[in-house]
């Protein structure tokens, strides 16, 4: 109902006032080309040839490696992003730090994300610094609970404590790693806590026994009726952004 | 061979180098004997090809070390070098994954979406 | 009909076992690492348990899995299992962690109505 009556008043909206339907239009030609320059002093500047270095970039990449990458996209504006099989992380990355016009010699962080609702819920997304080009790509890729990743540790030794990271938060195995194991979390800790399905106040609770002269670890039971949250207004939130270029742009890569 | 003598890299456990000519000249013959071992339809090899090629003809032009540094614009000779044995290494490791395959797995649909599509009823 | 069939085909890439002999395997050895060890974690810790008590319970936490059949699940545990019995040995652990195991603070669930009433909390 909630999405309908906000559909309902962005056509009104649009049909009555003069200027959003222009803006909605600049929205259309916005994804061919960004073509109105941006003047407005608190809003950062698109860098037109750093954009265009980047999607060639892009697709460079993408010949040299059609094996494993599956897509190109960029995403906010400036930053280019490699979706990956599984399969191929330890070559894509090994690609980016070797060959000569890639350099991305850092490896700045390794993050892991879950969505459920995936057939293959967890992505691990590994963020890659080029000191040479002085320039930033991220590399993606996916696994569930039982696939193992390969470990990336033989290419940035950074990896070792980002990987551990992973496994203890999440629960997705890396292959080959020389020493994974938990980094973050009590011993005999059970569950991920970042998994979409850990609860927020854990499975156990730890307190200081007077009795036992130790600590020690009890279930927990919080009870708590169930609630769905609905989650989407009937307003519209950032009216502001309404004419803002998608968040994500693919990148046309020559096997498509 | 350069006029002045070069006494540090001034980067930590870079040596200078004693004879950049050669080493690179050797690293460069090595690495398009890998690269012709992959399929002329590579773009990573094209792309390595041209750019190694250039290189080599940058260095067999000027004698002068750092004229040649400079034409390369990609840091000192030493560090040159170093990138040289990154791609050796990388070449040579492309060999066997095979990496100029067609794509080995393509994504389950909406693996990618964002944001993410909602489940659908299975059946 | 040819639905659950390729389901049930589905190709997955195996974490440590390639069949149900190798990971049995996997398991036994798993439990006579532990088994061998439990001696020397005794010794180590100052819990108020013998060796004789710590082998059941160690034969508890294996058979608590005895349903499960999936190799890659089973594997996982493994590795799971592997990381805790280092922890165990190095005495990365303390004592509250070894005496986790044997759950003596916590108190049996009420079975019948009248003791489920008044410690109901909703």
């Amino acid at each position: 109902m909630s999405s309908f009556l906000r559909q309902l008043i962005k056509t009104v909206r649009t049909s009555t006032v003069k200027s959003g339907v222009i803006a909605n239009l600049a929205r259309l030609q916005s994804t061919e080309a960004v073509s109105v320059k941006e003047t407005r002093p608190t809003v950062r500047k698109s860098d037109e040839l750093a954009r265009t270095q980047l999607v060639d970039f892009g697709k460079y990449v993408a010949d040299c490696l059609p094996k494993y990458i599956q897509k190109v996209q960029i995403t906010a504006g400036d930053e280019l992003e490699l979706l990956i099989a599984s399969e191929g992380v330890v070559p894509v990355l090994q690609f980016l730090k070797d060959h000569h016009s890639c350099q991305f010699s850092n490896l700045s962080d390794i993050a892991g994300m879950d969505v459920p609702c995936r057939p293959y819920r967890f992505e691990v997304i590994y963020n890659l610094l080029s000191v040479r080009f002085n320039s930033r790509i991220r590399v993606k890729t996916y696994t569930d609970e039982l696939t193992p990743v390969d470990s990336c540790n033989g290419i940035y030794k950074a990896a070792n404590w980002y990987e551990r990271e992973i496994w203890d938060m999440y629960g997705v195995f890396f292959a080959n790693h020389p020493d994974l194991r938990r980094i973050l979390t009590d011993y005999g800790f059970e569950g991920h806590p970042f998994r979409k399905d850990f609860p927020l106040s854990g499975y156990v609770e730890v307190r200081y026994d007077d009795e036992k002269k130790r600590v020690v670890i009890e279930p927990l039971e919080l009870a708590q009726e169930f609630r769905k949250f609905e989650l989407s207004a009937p307003w519209e939130q950032f009216p502001k952004f309404r004419n803002a270029p998608p968040a994500v742009e693919e990148v046309k890569t020559n096997k498509q | 061979m350069s006029g002045a003598l070069k006494k540090t890299t001034g980067i930590t456990g870079l040596a200078v180098a004693q004879n950049p000519h050669k080493a690179l000249g050797v690293l460069y013959s090595k690495i398009l004997r890998t690269l012709e071992k992959m399929p002329e339809s590579a773009a990573y090899r094209k792309h390595t090809e041209a750019i190694i090629k250039e290189r080599a003809a940058i260095l067999q032009t000027t004698p002068v070390v750092q004229e040649a540094e400079k034409k390369i614009n990609c840091g000192q000779i030493e560090e040159v070098i170093i990138q040289a044995q990154n791609e050796l290494t990388l070449a040579r490791k492309m060999l066997t994954w095979r990496a100029w395959e067609p794509l080995i797995k393509e994504p389950p649909s909406n693996q990618w979406a964002w944001p993410p599509a909602q489940p659908v009823e299975q059946r | 009909m040819a639905q659950p069939l390729k389901k049930s085909l589905k190709q997955v890439k195996p974490i440590l076992s390639l069949d149900k002999e190798e990971a049995r395997k996997r398991v036994l050895h798993l439990y006579k690492a532990w088994f061998r060890q439990l001696p020397y974690i005794v010794r180590r810790y100052d819990i108020p348990k013998n060796v004789e008590q710590c082998r059941s319970k160690l034969r508890e936490e294996f058979t608590k899995y005895d349903d499960i059949k999936d190799v890659r699940v089973i594997d996982m545990m493994i590795i799971k299992g592997q990381m805790e019995l280092k922890e165990t040995v190095n005495v990365w652990k303390q004592k509250g962690h070894i005496m986790a195991y044997f759950k003596d603070t916590i108190e049996p669930k009420p079975t019948d109505f009248l003791s489920k009433f008044l410690t109901s909390k909703d």
